[in-house]
């Protein structure tokens, strides 16, 4: 078990390019979408970290009317059955051009939670085995999760 | 049941005092219905933990109006009890249930979302905007999610409904009770005026009226223990 202080320690020596994300409860760090990948093998094979199990993968949409195309946040929250010790690591990735390495050799459970992070967000995840949709139909259009999304079943909130 | 309810009104109406017979039928198989209602358990979110398990314990005993035994059955339930969200790949499901119960069947939709879609009315791509969308509903009951005693009203009002409602010559024809009538007297600003100064006399602290009951209180205390 290592404490949040201790975590985030170990986590910039492995990558300095990681910056701790602020306001949080947990021990969470944002990295660049480049060195991400490498991160996250590491963040496994540590002995010392032992993150051996991917609990959540949830994506997040940063934008806003009129202010370009903003850009998705990637979480994933991490968790070490061997140490106990929790951490939130997060990535960002252009919203016009969403795509992210997969995390699936690494954790195989992330196959089914990136599945369902394209099929409402619809971002892109190299590499992926079977990149289709989860929950919605195979026809459906669009990514209802996106904050830009409509079709003619919704209704639209009166302003 | 069936043949009673199909046949016998032809053969009986003909005769003398028929129609008074099948009156009396009616009364005798509402009552029946009513107080024997077996709701299928279909509960999608949150509501189904008030209405059917909260309702169902110990605590507030649903079995008291004869509606307890919940059926994981639709052909065993006439009594379908919409308790939460349905979402567009529910909605046919939930149809197939409805069409699988046996005749005279009852719809209750119980929480906001099966009345309206309640939060997920606005900008929402999946959820269907009220259960009676897709199936005929006789008692809403609302709430997010309803207490169970909100539940049991909404049972007594469907008692009521069955119990006023089918005869044996108009099956399908449901009369619906009359629940909000004002008593006779009374009208509607008598009651907002009332509403407004008891909320009034909830909101102030009357400080004088406080202070002179603590002084009472004290004078009471001491008259006490003198006596002790």
């Amino acid at each position: 078990m290592m404490d949040t202080l201790r975590l985030l320690g170990a986590i910039t020596a492995l990558e300095p390019r990681a910056k701790q994300k602020e306001n949080t409860d947990r021990a969470a760090v944002e990295v660049p979408v480049d060195a991400f990948y490498s991160l996250m093998g590491r963040l496994k094979s540590d002995p010392q970290l032992a993150f051996d199990m991917l609990y959540t993968h949830t994506a997040v949409d940063w934008s806003a009317k009129g202010e370009g195309p903003g850009e998705f946040e990637l979480v994933y929250q991490l968790y070490s059955m061997t140490h106990g010790h929790y951490l939130l690591v997060s990535t960002r990735i252009p919203r016009d051009n969403p795509v992210a390495p997969t995390v699936s050799p690494i954790w195989k459970i992330a196959e089914w939670q990136e599945r369902e992070v394209y099929d409402m967000f619809g971002v892109l995840y190299e590499n992926h085995r079977d990149l289709r949709r989860l929950f919605l139909e195979d026809g459906w259009n669009g990514f209802p999760l996106r904050k830009d999304y409509k079709d003619e079943f919704m209704l639209e909130r009166p302003e | 049941m069936g043949m009673i309810t199909e046949k016998l009104p032809g053969y009986i109406e003909p005769v003398p005092g028929g129609s008074v017979l099948l009156t009396s039928m009616d009364k005798l198989i509402n009552w029946s219905r009513s107080n024997s209602l077996w709701p299928l358990t279909f509960g999608t979110s949150c509501c189904a933990i008030e209405i059917m398990m909260a309702s169902g314990a110990a605590r507030h005993d649903l079995a008291r109006f004869g509606a307890e035994v919940t059926r994981p059955s639709p052909r065993q339930a006439d009594l379908l009890v919409v308790a939460g969200t349905i979402v567009k790949r529910m909605a046919p499901r939930l149809r197939t249930l409805y069409e699988q119960m046996g005749e005279p069947r009852y719809v209750m939709a119980t929480g906001s979302c099966a009345i309206s879609g309640g939060p997920f009315i606005y900008n929402s791509y999946s959820t269907i905007r009220g259960a009676d969308e897709i199936l005929p509903v006789d008692v809403y009951v609302p709430g997010c999610p309803p207490r169970p005693e909100a539940f049991f009203y909404g049972i007594l009002t469907l008692q009521k409904m069955i119990k006023l409602g089918e005869t044996i010559r108009k099956p399908g024809v449901r009369k619906k009770p009359v629940l909000a009538a004002l008593p006779p007297g009374v009208t509607l600003d008598q009651i907002q005026k009332e509403m407004a100064a008891l909320l009034e006399k909830d909101a102030v602290i009357n400080l004088d009226e406080a202070n002179r009951l603590r002084e009472e209180w004290a004078n009471i205390k001491m008259a006490g223990n003198e006596g002790a």
